[in-house]
């Protein structure tokens, strides 16, 4: 646990510069702010509508197989720091893996075949 | 602990910091003069000698700017964002193994901020962290080119992020820890006499993978979708001005060094001269804390090179289209990086024996 | 020291999760839910449970909370106001925390507060081979429950997403 300290002291440091800049560029800089210097780019026309209006809900499903996703690849992590080790006890943590592997791979191919991801 | 040993931790990573915060302003220099080799132009020459301190005069130019903040935009978010990538990024140098040890006063200093056991998970989530300066700042700015610049650049790293995972767990299998120092002492000498102990060797399908991941995680061309200057203006960034535009550069080259040096650490020896064992090193130079410089300088020269290599395709490849982008990680990516996986675990089994 | 620290974290958790809850701008929420997931995962590495702390982070704070930054994104804010302010859903809402909140209450209660632990602290080497051979088949089935988790969020969400 003492091995966390430095990593907070690097915390530390990373938000004490962050904020720094940020200060100092605000504090440096000239402020004279104009109605259009202030309104959001739209290459030199005037924006329409709600900058946060809905839009192309594939990104959506992106996000959601993504997180199934890496949720099944995080059991990948504890299994290769024993693999290692385990080839001793014979070759039980290579059936664990195909047999995952192969469930995993049927889910893959599911969201592939089906265009999950709305990429056609 | 005492006083000591805590100035010593404060010094270390201190000095760590300062190192990676330097490759800022030198990796400008030379993305900006590499462009210019590249395209057949002179590039930035009239400040300082070779144009060195063009980044420098960036920076002052930079601060001095008016940063104005758009009326549309969310104040608190759209100031927090550039901190918010700035900060993992910083963080993840920590399990950055520069070299060995060193002896002074008295104490063994590991040159590295902090020897994780979990370092290279430690890595992937801290730096899956730096998505939300992207999403937040392009959301915060109250434009629609930032908002679908955010919501890109995020699909893409995420997707990205899982191939970058699994080559990682190639690499673990072989070496059977999480630890980036253990992994690095691991590759020290030669194998038959000739061929460098570097986990390119073991894992060549791995480092590809790695490889490819990292530009896409880095946001750097062939995968610079989320800034696609030509269609999105500049995506995320659109409406920050003065320092916190500087700020998503610090961060853009800050990561591209850990991720360099974390592709070193786990394929290409991390400290070690290649054919050059560290116990011959050591009776060439003669001193434990010598040696423990040159490692440092080794670790930096590797990293250097792969920076190069970094700027040598963002100016040479063009952009993926959108549609591609996701085709390739989750059509040949993820499938490529589980076979590998697969493949790895049946040769180390078969090498390991069926006991 | 590290009482101090799981202090000042535990704070830090607590309140964030309290801005989550009484922040007005969903986006704010998603922001406070990042920093008290953050200090969870300090907690558990101060528990010396470093491994569960990064798969937090990595799971909870890199994929969920963006999925959830991600649909907070993809619909109209103003609706969403109105959906929040709704009076029967407010009560609902309140009637079901309380009733957790109970719950969790009497949970606490009844486990012991100590757990004393004989010998070694299993690490996390022995609890992943333990996983994979022990457990295979609990295993097995859970990455069973993940296919069909995918299947399921496909075609429940086929129809409402157009390309």
């Amino acid at each position: 646990m003492e091995n966390y300290i430095p990593v907070l002291l690097l915390l530390g440091f990373a938000i004490i510069v962050a904020s720094s800049i940020l200060v100092l560029s605000w504090w440096l800089g000239p402020k004279k702010p104009l109605a259009v210097k202030l309104s959001a780019y739209e290459c030199g026309v005037n924006a329409e509508g709600s900058p946060h209006a809905p839009f192309a809900s594939k990104f959506y499903l992106v996000a959601v197989m993504f997180l199934l996703v890496d949720v099944e690849a995080a059991f990948f992590f504890p299994w290769a720091l024993v693999y290692k080790e385990s080839l001793q006890l014979g070759p039980i943590l290579f059936v664990a893996l195909v047999i995952y592997v192969a469930i995993f791979a049927l889910g893959l191919f599911y969201i592939i075949k089906k265009d999950c991801l709305r990429l056609r | 602990m005492n006083t000591v040993d805590i100035a010593i931790l404060v010094a270390k990573t201190l000095l760590f910091y300062l190192i990676v915060l330097h490759v800022v302003p030198i990796m400008v220099w030379v993305e900006r003069r590499g462009a210019a080799l590249i395209q057949d132009r002179p590039g930035p020459n009239r400040v300082g000698p070779f144009g060195l301190l063009q980044p420098v005069a960036d920076f002052v130019k930079f601060i001095f700017k008016e940063d104005p903040i758009p009326t549309g935009a969310n104040r608190g978010l759209f100031l927090v964002a550039p901190a918010l990538i700035l900060i993992p990024a910083s963080l993840t140098l920590a399990v950055l193994p520069f070299g060995d040890k060193v002896k002074l006063f008295g104490r063994e200093i590991l040159l590295q901020v902090a020897d994780l056991d979990i370092a290279i998970l430690y890595v992937l989530a801290i730096g899956s962290l730096g998505i939300y300066g992207i999403l937040f700042g392009g959301w915060a700015s109250g434009n629609k080119f930032s908002l679908m610049g955010a919501l890109r650049a995020s699909s893409q790293v995420i997707s990205y992020e899982i191939p970058l995972g699994l080559a990682a767990v190639g690499a673990v299998a072989v070496y059977g820890t999480f630890s980036l120092r253990e992994i690095a002492l691991a590759q020290d000498g030669l194998w038959f006499g000739w061929l460098p102990r570097w986990g390119i060797f073991l894992q060549p399908v791995g480092f590809w993978l790695f490889f490819i991941a990292s530009f896409a995680e880095t946001n750097r061309l062939p995968f610079d979708l989320p800034e696609t200057e030509a269609e999105l203006v500049a995506g995320y960034h659109t409406e920050y001005g003065s320092m916190k535009f500087g700020m998503f550069m610090m961060a853009e080259y800050m990561n591209l060094t850990t991720i360099s040096g974390v592709m070193v650490t786990l394929f290409f020896g991390g400290w070690h001269l290649p054919f050059v064992a560290d116990a011959m090193l050591l009776k060439w130079i003669g001193s434990q804390n010598l040696l423990g410089l040159v490692q440092v300088v080794i670790f930096l020269t590797k990293v250097a090179i792969f920076l190069c290599v970094f700027v040598w395709v963002r100016w040479t490849v063009p952009r993926f289209r959108f549609d591609q982008l996701m085709r390739i990680t989750w059509g040949r990516l993820i499938p490529l990086g589980i076979v590998n996986l697969l493949v790895t675990a049946g040769v180390m089994l078969w090498l390991g024996g069926w006991k | 020291m590290s009482d101090i620290a799981a202090g000042l974290f535990g704070v830090l958790t607590l309140g964030c999760s309290l801005g989550v809850v009484f922040s007005r701008n969903v986006i704010m929420s998603a922001f406070y839910l990042i920093l008290s997931f953050f200090g969870l995962a300090a907690l558990y590495v101060l528990i010396q449970a470093p491994f569960l702390a990064v798969i937090q982070v990595l799971i909870y704070t890199g994929a969920i909370v963006v999925l959830f930054v991600f649909v907070v994104m993809l619909i109209d804010q103003d609706k969403l106001l109105e959906v929040v302010t709704g009076k029967t859903l407010v009560l609902t809402a309140g009637v079901l925390a309380w009733s957790l909140g109970l719950i969790l209450l009497r949970a606490l209660n009844h486990s012991p507060m100590a757990v004393p632990v004989s010998g070694q602290l299993p690490t996390l080497r022995t609890i992943s081979l333990s996983l994979f051979t022990e457990y295979l088949w609990p295993f097995e089935v859970l990455s069973v429950f993940m296919l069909v988790i995918i299947v399921g969020v496909f075609v429940l969400a086929r129809d409402k997403v157009n390309a």
